[in-house]
């Protein structure tokens, strides 16, 4: 191999090319295997059903996870609301409650409002032992492992940063760039994409998605009647649908104690499963449409 | 009583059920009554099923608000009988804060002339209510201001 | 096809599909024909008590079988449509009518027992037989008043209409107590002279006294005077089947549990909860 005196580096463009389209398809096959392994996690069945506040961590994080305590404290009618927002206890916490639960009960005795909840300190505290749980049991990564993970990123970061000093050094010493250039663009897809690290394993998404399957009633589009499923089907609702679940089975409560509100679909807010369709039938055997309402005849 | 006859006897008990009509000639009138308010109160809970913010923000007074407005109206079904009881209610300065983002939400949503079924929007759509405003983007639709309180 | 309504059913809706699935001895249930799409799939609850076995019942309440205009072919095969979907042993619809002169009642009103009123229904369920590919069963309704021009009493009519049209009957339990306390008539001798033989299943629903009338609610607990008539009925010959209908203000599961129970207990029939 003879150096040519224009050569950037003293390494000919082809041979530059070559190793380095080597090192780019290690590095990305390298990280992408280490990244595989070590979001697989352990499946659920392996450690019991989850509860609904795990379950409400691994699909939207801390924030729903304070949403499905407080939905299903106040299915059980342990929390209420004061006109002036401010969360209040409406009873003794019933039996089986979580860290969370009692610390969302205590947060409510001392008059905080629901948006505030997730800075008390006691519930803070009741959400990192969640979040550990779930850590423990392979459901979700932690700070450590996810940092671990963006290494992979790092390395094709590095790499990126000397093909583009490559590619620099070339252009102004009037050396052809273009195929290193065209190596760059998918390299940096591929940077961006290793740094996006999710907090949950794949183990957690198989999870969420048969939680999901088994509970289609619990969609807010299907009306769920809360009063017969109890609390902690209230709260896995609210894991599972988000807040809509809480709009549809409390709206006075979820006004009142400022419950965020979720985006909906087009076909229109909570309580309704036909959009604008005059075929629709409604659920009730008495004429269409489902009574839910006091005392009308019916008839059939 | 022909086969003629009874079509018009139906039509005359329903009209007078569901539309305001007369009692027809010789029913009993406390019955028929009884029934014509049974109707109203099931109707009711069909509308609180399809706009349940509307019906919870008015709450007591949803049965009576509800029958008020619907006494003499026949049926265009649960969905447009609400929209309609709101749209009005918003007319009237009465629409409470839950019931003006359900239809500022739903007005978002969909295209609803008052005459036949609600169609869903196309295009993007900013919709307003009682002070609550709605946005429609692909099908998504989001309140980006909830009525005052 | 499956197998006849059998046991013990609920009433399913979507509001309570979650209770409703979690009954191990349930066989057979009812879901309101309207709310089915038969084209599209299937209500996730529905498809899966179906892969369970559990026998699905369309119940149709918008044909207007009573009415004095032909029966709408469009709603028939709809009908048709969520029985096959459903792979029903088969459907029911009832003895009423829900519109005329253009205006929806929003509700199943009475017929006059008159032999024209007969001659109405019998045509429509004669017109809705031919294009059903299963038996239906006809449910007479409760009301709260009665036609100045009725000529038969209410075995007459019916056992006219179900003759004629060779239907099964669905008789509502609930509807004879609503009738009998609210137009008078008494509801056991009213049993000795239905076709009892013809029944494919029963209903029975909860209801609310007010304003001085018994209200067919289906949104109240089922009142004791209704049970002692499933006993009644039972004791004279104990249908194949019988469906609790509960269609809003749903209760804890418990207490729904309870009413189950006490169905099984008033038949016979083994508990499905």
């Amino acid at each position: 191999m003879t150096v040519l005196a224009g050569d950037t580096w003293g390494v000919p463009g082809p041979v530059f090319l070559r190793w380095y389209l080597v090192a780019a398809v290690v590095l990305v096959v390298g990280a992408l295997v280490y990244r595989w392994r070590a979001l697989a996690g352990t499946p659920v069945h392996d450690g019991g059903p989850l509860g609904p506040q795990q379950v409400a961590y691994l699909n939207g994080g801390e924030q729903l996870a304070v949403w499905t305590a407080l939905g299903g404290l106040r299915r059980a009618g342990a929390v209420g609301v004061r006109p002036d927002r401010r969360l209040t206890t409406g009873g003794p916490l019933p039996a089986g409650v979580t860290p969370l639960d009692q610390a969302i009960h205590h947060a409510a005795s001392r008059g905080l409002r629901s948006r505030e909840l997730g800075r008390d300190e006691w519930v803070r505290r009741a959400l990192d032992e969640l979040r550990d749980g779930l850590v423990r049991r392979g459901l979700a990564l932690d700070k450590e492992r996810r940092a671990t993970l963006r290494r992979g990123a790092l390395l094709v970061g590095a790499l990126l940063a000397l093909g583009f000093v490559r590619a620099f050094a070339g252009m102004s010493n009037s050396r052809p760039v273009g195929w290193l250039m065209l190596t760059l663009v998918p390299l940096f897809i591929a940077f961006l994409l290793l740094n996006r690290v999710p907090w949950r394993t794949r183990a957690a998404d198989r999870a969420l998605r048969e939680l999901r399957r088994q509970h289609t009633w619990l969609r807010p589009s299907a009306a769920p009647a809360y009063a017969t499923y109890g609390p902690s089907d209230a709260a896995m609702g609210v894991a599972l649908f988000g807040t809509a679940t809480l709009w549809s089975m409390d709206p006075g409560f979820a006004e009142q104690a400022e419950i965020q509100r979720q985006a909906m679909g087009a076909s229109g807010s909570s309580g309704s499963s036909c959009g604008g369709g005059s075929s629709c039938g409604g659920g009730s055997s008495c004429g269409g449409g489902g009574g839910c309402g006091g005392g009308g005849g019916c008839g059939g | 009583m022909t086969g003629e006859d009874l079509a018009a006897r139906q039509a005359e008990l329903v009209a007078a059920l569901v539309a305001g009509g007369p009692l027809p000639a010789g029913f009993a009138p406390a019955p028929v009554e009884a029934a014509r308010r049974a109707l109203l109160r099931k109707r009711a809970g069909d509308v609180a099923r399809h706009w349940p913010l509307l019906a919870a923000g008015l709450g007591d007074a949803w049965p009576a608000t509800f029958a008020g407005w619907a006494a003499g109206r026949p049926t265009n079904g649960s969905l447009r009988d609400g929209w309609d009881l709101a749209r009005e209610l918003r007319d009237q300065g009465t629409l409470p804060s839950l019931g003006a983002e359900e239809l500022a939400v739903r007005e978002a949503a969909s295209r609803y002339d008052g005459r036949g079924a609600p169609r869903p929007r196309r295009l993007p759509a900013v919709a307003r209510a009682g002070g609550a405003v709605a946005a429609q983007l692909a099908g998504r639709v989001r309140l980006l201001r909830p009525a005052p309180r | 096809m499956t197998t006849g309504p059998s046991g013990v059913g609920i009433g399913w809706r979507s509001e309570i599909a979650g209770f409703v699935a979690g009954l191990p001895g349930l066989r057979f249930v009812e879901v309101v024909a309207e709310a089915v799409a038969p084209a599209g799939p299937l209500p996730d609850g529905l498809a899966e008590l179906r892969g369970r076995g559990v026998t699905v019942v369309p119940h149709g309440v918008k044909l207007s079988l009573g009415g004095a205009e032909p029966v709408d072919p469009a709603r028939v095969a709809h009908l048709a449509g969520v029985a096959t979907a459903l792979d029903a042993p088969l459907v029911s619809e009832h003895i009423a009518f829900v519109r005329a002169g253009g205006l929806e009642a929003g509700h199943l009103l009475p017929l006059p027992r008159s032999r024209e009123a007969v001659a109405a229904v019998v045509a429509n369920v004669r017109r809705a037989q031919a294009e059903l590919p299963v038996p239906l069963a006809l449910e007479p309704i409760a009301a709260l008043f009665d036609w100045p021009d009725d000529e038969l009493d209410e075995a007459d009519f019916l056992t006219e209409i179900l003759d004629a049209t060779g239907a099964l009957l669905l008789l509502d339990v609930a509807n004879v107590h609503a009738n009998a306390r609210n137009r008078g008539g008494d509801p056991a001798a009213l049993l000795d002279r239905l076709p009892l033989d013809r029944i494919a299943y029963v209903h029975v629903a909860g209801g609310a006294e007010q304003g001085g009338f018994y209200h067919d609610t289906h949104t109240d607990p089922v009142p004791a005077e209704v049970l002692d008539l499933v006993r009644e009925l039972c004791g004279r010959r104990r249908p194949p089947a019988l469906l609790l209908e509960r269609d809003g203000h749903y209760p804890p599961a418990a207490e729904l549990r309870g009413e189950l129970d006490a169905l099984a207990a008033a038949s016979g029939y083994p508990v499905v909860t």
